[in-house]
């Protein structure tokens, strides 16, 4: 008997200490650089996501047979291996990752400052996506796609029922009245709580921003006027059922697209190729316009999208550097980044003819002219701080309670701002009110 | 185990061993005892002294050395002080209160009626309890999430055309939708493990109930119940401990609902901690409190069940 209850403690055991393993498989270990720089061609490896890279890859190694570089393609959760990488000493020489994603790196010393070599780049980019990889003055990242918006509207629904496509969001909240009282089914637009990307592009667009540097210390500012005035808008919208609540990318919110229940979606330029592939059978119905204003003030939102980085630990810099400004600044580079469905951070990327073309799954309308408009009326004013993925997940949270009409969006925001500076705080950090 | 009582050929084998050491033994148990070295002992060891450290951090952290500090139980006072983290426990806890004892009761009776000679086609209708365990977790969690749904879910259709509106994902319902997955896909592999211990009861002992008169009920509440008493104790407690430890289906979920908040369970805790916060110390903390409450349940889980069988012999 009593072996057998000491058999039984071991599985106990064993099964209670699952989430233990789980955590050393985190652990991190030792720089292992050091091997001497030879003369000869360099070797450079590269991770990044972006359809096509290969032949970008092929392209820029016959023409530098002294930089090499190797392509390893992300997929699913590959981002999450690049801290362990670098704090390991085996990260890539470039990698792509997420412009919310810097500053939790920077904290953690796993990226290269590239100020010196890159610091006056800044008019090769647009001033939004630049602003997004300056912090307190120095360069950490190269800007690669970004998310400006537009207002994907379905022409048929509007037209039928006689309202005009709104250019203000005040315009937003009338033509949603309208379009509810044509057809009580129908609703302007959806509120997807973990969609977090509808919020901060609107935050964005009003020139507000999560974090910001004040001196030496943090600010966080994610219940400040700009996104206060957002919440009311969206208030508005839900408190009168002028939106429907449903979580974006889940079969049921592409039902409701396809069952043209959902007559707009204001989102990044990113997303019209994969409102294509799952709403196929509303095409020709589509057009773009620009996103509405917050009263008359000249601007566009973005949801931020990816930049180059060089971790730290990187021996051949300068070659890493060389491919990055190929890549996403060169006539060839940009080529291949918007053929593989990006929209570029470049100036360059704006105009280029492989940009301009017409779509036919939006009645032939060159839709990008549109985003490329709003790519150069983003407010350069968002600045991501290193808690961006705790706050995102805190957002999702308490918008849950927000769509369960348990609190308003200023009091979640409010609580939102709490949790924020707490998160800020437990991990060492200054944040000034 | 009787390993005293095997039969050795004498002498001339054991004369060429120096000594008579018996290392076959050690050169048997030395890939399981390295193997929980580095994969059990050496993790939990690193969790724990991780759990004591944090980096320390000023101003706005650029260009900080970033050392970890001895901090003592610092990181355990904040886990243990985010209420998020606390009431995961009490989640979890509500949740295996009523899953666990349904889903045992599901099993107990499959097991039984497939045990009782009245099933035909036993082997496909056990099959078919038991597939859904074949399914992995994450895709159990999506094919159920696609008939939770409204909109795209027959169910919820049916439902509303019969007047009921249901919604499996409201903030309330939400936890027992979990909880109606996990029963689907264990039940199953439960069922099979209660089948197998009323395999081994003699058959002789139900001839000889039958003499005296006993129906096939009190039959299966008498003497198979009490018999497989063991085998339900064992899959109780795999079943708190799987409980504890949830988070493929909430998180899975979560990408369908907001309802499902991101330290909905302690694991879910524990993962915003590291791979969103980035704070290894905090989780390992948070990893070590999980693992010892479950190490405690399961203790009493033991003990509980000891207790029991001893007042039954």
């Amino acid at each position: 008997m009593a072996r057998k209850l000491k058999s039984r403690l071991t599985t106990a055991l064993a099964l209670a200490t699952g989430p233990v393993l789980f955590l050393a498989a985190c652990g991190g270990g030792d720089d292992d650089s050091g091997a001497a720089a030879n003369e000869g061609p360099v070797t450079i490896e590269f991770w990044g996501w972006v359809p096509g890279l290969e032949e970008a890859v092929a392209q820029w190694n016959e023409e530098n047979p002294d930089v090499q570089v190797e392509f390893f393609r992300m997929t699913g959760d590959d981002g999450d291996k690049i801290p362990a990488a670098i704090d390991a000493g085996t990260a890539p020489d470039v990698v792509q990752m997420s412009v919310h994603s810097i500053p939790g790196h920077i904290v953690n010393n796993r990226l290269t400052e590239l100020t010196d070599i890159a610091g006056d780049w800044e008019d090769r980019f647009t001033p939004s996506s630049w602003g997004s990889v300056v912090f307190d003055g120095a360069l950490y990242a190269i800007p690669q796609d970004s998310g400006p918006t537009g207002l994907m509207y379905r022409t048929d629904i509007f037209a039928q029922h006689g309202v005009e496509v709104p250019t203000t969001w005040t315009e937003f909240v009338e033509a949603g009245r309208a379009l509810k009282a044509a057809d009580p089914a129908l609703t302007i637009a959806q509120f997807s709580p973990n969609e977090t990307g509808f919020w901060i592009q609107s935050v964005w667009q009003n020139g507000g921003s999560w974090n910001g540097i004040d001196g030496d210390a943090w600010t966080v500012n994610v219940a400040d006027e700009h996104s206060l005035e957002v919440a009311e808008v969206w208030q508005t919208l839900l408190d009168e059922e002028l939106v429907t609540t449903v979580e974006m990318w889940t079969p049921e919110y592409w039902a409701a697209i396809n069952a043209g229940t959902i007559a707009t979606v204001n989102y990044a330029a990113w997303f019209p190729v994969l409102l294509e592939e799952s709403a196929g059978a509303t095409a020709g119905n589509w057009a773009v316009a620009p996103s509405p204003t917050f009263d008359g003030e000249e601007s566009a939102g973005d949801t931020g999208g990816s930049v180059n980085v060089i971790p730290a630990g990187t021996e051949h810099v300068e070659q890493a550097a060389a491919f990055v400004e190929w890549l996403n600044t060169s006539d060839e580079g940009l080529e291949h980044l918007i053929n593989g469905g990006i929209f570029p951070s470049a100036v360059a990327g704006l105009e280029h003819e492989a940009l301009m073309v017409e779509e036919p799954f939006f009645g032939g309308q060159v839709i990008n002219e549109v985003f490329a408009d709003a790519a150069l009326q983003v407010p350069a004013t968002w600045v991501d701080g290193p808690t961006f993925e705790l706050t995102q997940n805190a957002l999702k949270d308490e918008f849950a309670q927000v769509a369960n009409g348990r609190k308003t969006f200023a009091q979640a925001l409010a609580d939102l701002e709490s949790r924020t500076v707490a998160d800020l705080t437990g991990m060492g950090l200054s944040v000034s009110e | 185990m009787s390993t005293g009582t095997s039969v050795r050929p004498a002498g001339s084998r054991r004369a060429l061993r120096s000594g008579g050491i018996r290392w076959a033994p050690y050169v048997f148990l030395t890939p399981f005892v390295l193997l929980f070295l580095v994969f059990l002992v050496a993790p939990i060891v690193t969790a724990l002294y991780t759990s004591f450290f944090a980096v320390e951090r000023s101003g706005l952290g650029f260009g900080n050395a970033n050392e970890s500090v001895f901090v003592g139980f610092d990181n355990y006072v904040r886990a243990l002080s985010d209420s998020g983290f606390v009431s995961s426990f009490g989640r979890v806890l509500l949740f295996g209160v009523v899953q666990v004892p349904v889903m045992l009761a599901l099993s107990i009776a499959l097991a039984l009626v497939f045990d009782s000679a009245v099933v035909r086609w036993k082997r496909f209708f056990q099959l078919s309890v038991f597939i859904p365990y074949a399914v992995p977790a994450v895709v159990a969690t999506l094919l159920w999430g696609f008939l939770y749904q409204p909109r795209v879910s027959p169910i919820v259709e049916l439902l509303e055309s019969l007047g009921v509106s249901a919604n499996f994902l409201a903030p309330g319902t939400v936890l027992w939708s979990i909880a109606n997955v996990t029963i689907w896909s264990v039940t199953g592999v439960n069922m099979i493990i209660i089948f197998a211990a009323l395999q081994t009861v003699p058959r002789d002992m139900y001839e000889a109930a039958r003499l005296d008169g006993a129906g096939e009920l009190r039959m299966a509440l008498q003497i198979k119940l009490p018999m497989v008493l063991p085998a339900i104790f064992l899959t109780t407690l795999f079943s708190i401990i799987g409980t504890l430890q949830l988070f493929n289906e909430p998180m899975t979920l979560r990408s369908i609902t907001s309802n499902v908040t991101g330290d909905y369970t302690p694991n879910m805790s524990v993962f915003t901690a590291t791979t969103l916060g980035g704070n290894i110390n905090l989780g390992s903390a948070m990893a070590i409190i999980l693992g010892l409450v479950t190490f405690g349940l399961s203790i009493l889980v033991s003990v509980v069940s000891n207790r029991r069988r001893g007042a039954t012999r």
